[in-house]
């Protein structure tokens, strides 16, 4: 069994690339042919090292759990090698890219739910099979569910996964404890509420929970709350004053499309506020939204057929960075681009264009040992929440986010001062790296309201400020000491 | 003899903590196993229950399960029966015992099965914490005969899932205590060619994940480590750290750290009696590597091994060497950052030695400007209050230097 693997040959030489199809904070990824392999097409996923930690324990532990893993809907990897400062992981190519691309794509209204089930049951085949691992996704979402033109359905993107089996590497004490994780990872919009603030920690029911928000992004072509900031859509789920059911329920009560009965309670199922009532994997598919489910052969013939390729996706999405104009209300495409997912490239409504400009105006020469210039620190891989507060609208964020402190107030008040505490933090971090971004763009980007460049002002005397007493206190430490 | 002892005692008690409803039914036996039995979960007991069915042990001589026999339809198994039972299975699987094809296939299912047993009472499962004494039982009754012995040298026989769960059972018997013991190290000492067979496991693509998890966590025993310290291994990683494949290079670097920080005292015992050899491989073969990422990873470790204060012996006589600074000076001029800032990191210790050596000391100051400039370019993508500091004493210690005479 654990034979069966071909063996990808561990050398740049036997690859040439063909074209770019994704690129991402501190990676991108290829489209490309594996030479001594019968010319196999192959995605490769090229990691600038140089802005990782230098443990690389992360990284590390990524690349294990891909090549470990072996299910049919689990996207693991050939191999993976170090070429110069990269490191390449050599993937299977899927070449309709993600479930959120060819979404977005092509279905903005949803998919029709013969389809969607047929998505969510391979889907959830490769939950369970991780949840059997030990292993929690922790980042379950359309963006990470890749397909293939034979219909194939992958579960990608293992960059937070966490194993329950991985030691706990503080003292020698009971490993009982590792049962439960309490680091806030995911993507903000799928993320379970325990994840985000619960005490005792979540576990494999946050994977459900994250799922079920999948089945609605299929549905509705977007995820719940998406209309809100991300931050928002947290501090919802932290109040609790928010019941997903009943959103299920009303939007597709009073909306155009009508679900099936099995399909919403299925998903009601998955969003319980309780992780404990949430079903298992295994028992989800049992469920009978599952039983009468087609092949996917329908999809192939329904869905897939007709979708334009990856690479075309990639490159359409590039010219049309240049063009769009911001948009508020969807950041999700910042997170996948920084969360590296590679397929998710349809992103006509991009809106934090200056990200990822102008790094390549022709799709023919790429190197992938080059490191893109526009890039920016090794936290990269670990900062968790990242990302997705990422947007112009920032200013505003800041100030519902203290509007939403007053508010839950008496609601286990440290614990949730201790995240949004964490949250803005990140929050101000990512605001910097912005602020950074349209510096150096400034030359470009025209109107920008005063208001918002005496905010910018404001927050970045506030980072100096943090700063400065960052110092007088170490200072104050050391001087302590000695 | 005293521990032999004690586990012998600790033996004769195993009868008690039955994985299977009958606990209940024993009920009021004693306190101290009825705990066990409320947590246990009914699916957790089925699990056991059925593969205990599929195939009887074939010893069934002690324990008071020969006494509940009429009781039950099918035996429950304590955790080790379990063991045993998995032990005769690895016989099989071993070939030692020969079997028609078909009979083979089932003996090795069932092994599987057990080896998955094994976990979930270590690790607790979806339904059910794991419970204290049952593990207890399950590692005494594992280190009691040589059954880690079978089961590394079975792995290669096991299917991927089954090599995954084992592994995961060997890392979790490490930490198991019983009667405040670590009963595994006490094993290991005894079988420390154990650890030959796993580090071969670094040149087998297939096994060397699995070899190489389970290497990493018997190290986590000084007495292991300081094994595999003094013996010719420690070389081998010198190599394995830059094979192509990277899954398995970068566990073998994460081994290697860990044999190299994670004791103390057998680390700088082993540094101060190998220093000339160690410190000339690291260098030529780790800092001047044409790898990129070995060079990154072995500029990290030197920095964390050279300030460890239990190292200082170790770390005055490597900063007093000429050939040791023309290297880092040769890192320090990297076009990668990382490599530059944490080259910085050892770099400083050779300027702020009180007692440099007038050759060190004339090096400093031929290359003064140069060094001058290089530093004040230096910076960290984030601000570094420390770095910063360490800098600006570094330079003045540079700016400083007078040139000396040879002696």
């Amino acid at each position: 069994m654990a034979r069966n693997k071909l063996e990808f040959p561990l050398d740049a030489e036997a690859y040439e690339i063909i074209c770019k199809i994704g690129v991402g904070v501190s990676a991108s990824v290829y489209k490309a042919v594996c030479i001594p392999m019968n010319s196999t097409v192959v995605a490769i996923k090229a990691i600038d090292l140089d802005q990782s930690r230098a443990d690389f324990d992360s990284l590390r532990r990524e690349t294990k759990t891909m090549s470990l893993l072996s299910h049919p809907n689990i996207l693991n990897a050939y191999c993976s090698f170090t070429v110069d400062r990269c490191l390449w992981v050599v993937m299977p190519f899927m070449s309709c890219g993600s479930l959120h691309s060819i979404v977005s794509s092509s279905f903005p209204e949803g998919l029709p739910e013969n389809c969607i089930s047929v998505f969510l049951k391979e889907t959830l085949n490769a939950i369970s099979y991780l949840h059997d691992q030990g292993h929690l996704h922790r980042d379950i979402k359309a963006g990470n569910i890749l397909v293939d033109s034979d219909g194939s359905v992958k579960l990608a993107d293992f960059g937070v996964s966490a194993s329950i089996y991985e030691p706990v590497t503080t003292s020698s004490g009971t490993t009982s404890s590792s049962l439960r994780l309490t680091d806030i990872a995911g993507t903000p919009y799928w993320m379970a509420p325990e994840v985000v603030h619960s005490h005792t920690g979540y576990g494999f029911k946050a994977d459900i929970w994250s799922f079920g928000i999948t089945a609605l992004e299929l549905a509705h072509g977007r995820p719940p709350l998406s209309h809100l900031p991300p931050l928002k859509s947290l501090l919802m789920k932290i109040t609790k004053r928010f019941h997903f059911a009943d959103y299920e329920i009303n939007t597709s009560g009073c909306g155009k499309k009508k679900f099936s009965k099995a399909f919403r309670e299925m998903v009601g199922l998955c969003l319980e506020q309780d992780p404990a009532k949430r079903p298992s994997a295994e028992k989800l598919l049992k469920h009978p939204f599952f039983r009468n489910c087609k092949g996917v052969d329908f999809v192939v013939k329904n869905v897939l057929h007709g979708l334009s390729n990856t690479e075309q996706m990639f490159i359409e999405s590039q010219v049309l960075i240049k063009g769009v104009e911001d948009d508020e209300d969807d950041d999700e495409e910042i997170v996948k681009n920084r969360r590296i997912s590679g397929w998710n490239f349809r992103e006509d409504d991009l809106q934090l264009s200056p990200v990822f400009p102008t790094t390549e105006s022709d799709t023919s020469k790429f190197s992938p040992r080059e490191v893109d210039p526009i890039q920016d620190k090794p936290e990269g891989d670990k900062v968790v929440i990242t990302g997705s507060e990422v947007c112009l609208g920032l200013s505003n964020r800041n100030e519902e986010a203290k509007e939403q402190e007053g508010e839950v107030c008496g609601f286990d008040r440290d614990l949730v001062l201790e995240k949004l505490k964490l949250l803005k933090k990140s929050l101000e971090h990512q605001r910097a790296r912005v602020l950074v971004i349209i510096e150096a763009l400034s030359g470009e980007k025209e109107e920008r309201n005063r208001e918002e460049e005496l905010l910018e002002m404001v927050e970045k005397l506030k980072i100096e400020l943090e700063a400065e007493k960052m110092k007088t206190l170490r200072a104050e430490k050391e001087s302590v000491l000695s | 003899m005293e521990g032999e002892r004690k586990m012998r005692e600790g033996g004769r008690e195993e009868g008690k903590v039955k994985i299977g409803s009958c606990v209940s039914t024993r009920g009021g036996a004693g306190r101290d196993h009825s705990a066990p039995s409320r947590r246990l979960s009914s699916q957790h007991l089925s699990g056991s229950l059925t593969s205990s069915a599929t195939g009887e042990p074939s010893d069934q001589s002690d324990l008071g399960g020969a006494k509940m026999k009429g009781l039950f339809k099918s035996k429950p198994r304590t955790p080790s029966d379990l063991v045993r039972q998995t032990r005769d299975l690895f016989l099989y699987a071993h070939g030692s015992i020969s079997l028609p094809d078909s009979k083979r296939d089932e003996k090795m299912a069932e092994l599987s099965r057990n080896i998955r047993d094994m976990k979930s009472i270590l690790y607790g499962n979806s339904e059910a914490e794991p419970v204290a004494e049952a593990c207890a039982q399950l590692t005494q009754e594992f280190f009691r005969e040589d059954t880690l012995r079978l089961l590394i040298t079975c792995l290669p026989k096991l299917n991927l899932e089954t090599r995954k769960d084992a592994t995961q059972v060997v890392a979790n018997l490490q930490r198991q205590q019983v009667n405040s013991k670590l009963i595994a190290s006490d094993y290991l000492e005894a079988n420390l060619d154990l650890m030959d067979v796993l580090i071969e496991g670094f040149e087998n693509t297939d096994l060397a994940l699995h070899y190489g998890a389970m290497f990493r966590e018997c190290i986590r025993h000084q007495i292991v480590a300081k094994y595999v310290l003094e013996s010719e291994h420690v070389k081998k990683f010198f190599d394995y750290i830059q094979l192509p494949n990277f899954d398995i290079a970068a566990d073998a670097a994460a081994t290697f750290k860990e044999l190299l920080t994670r004791h103390k005292s057998t680390v700088a015992e082993f540094l101060t009696n190998n220093e000339d050899w160690f410190f000339a491989d690291y260098n030529s073969k780790l800092l001047e590597s044409s790898n990129y990422i070995t060079r990154r990873q072995a500029i990290k470790l030197l920095g964390d091994i050279l300030l460890d204060r239990s190292n200082s012996a170790v770390m005055t006589k490597y900063v007093s060497s000429r050939d040791n600074l023309r290297i880092l000076m040769n890192l320090l001029r990297e076009s990668s950052k990382s490599i530059q800032i944490e080259a910085f990191h050892v770099f400083k210790l050779f300027v702020a030695n009180q007692k440099k050596p007038a050759d060190i000391v004339n090096i400093l100051v031929a290359n003064r400007s140069k060094l001058l400039r290089l530093l004040a370019d230096l910076k960290p993508d984030k601000e570094d209050e420390r770095f910063e500091a360490d800098k600006s004493q570094v330079l003045r210690e540079i700016a400083a230097l007078e040139p000396q005479d040879l002696a």
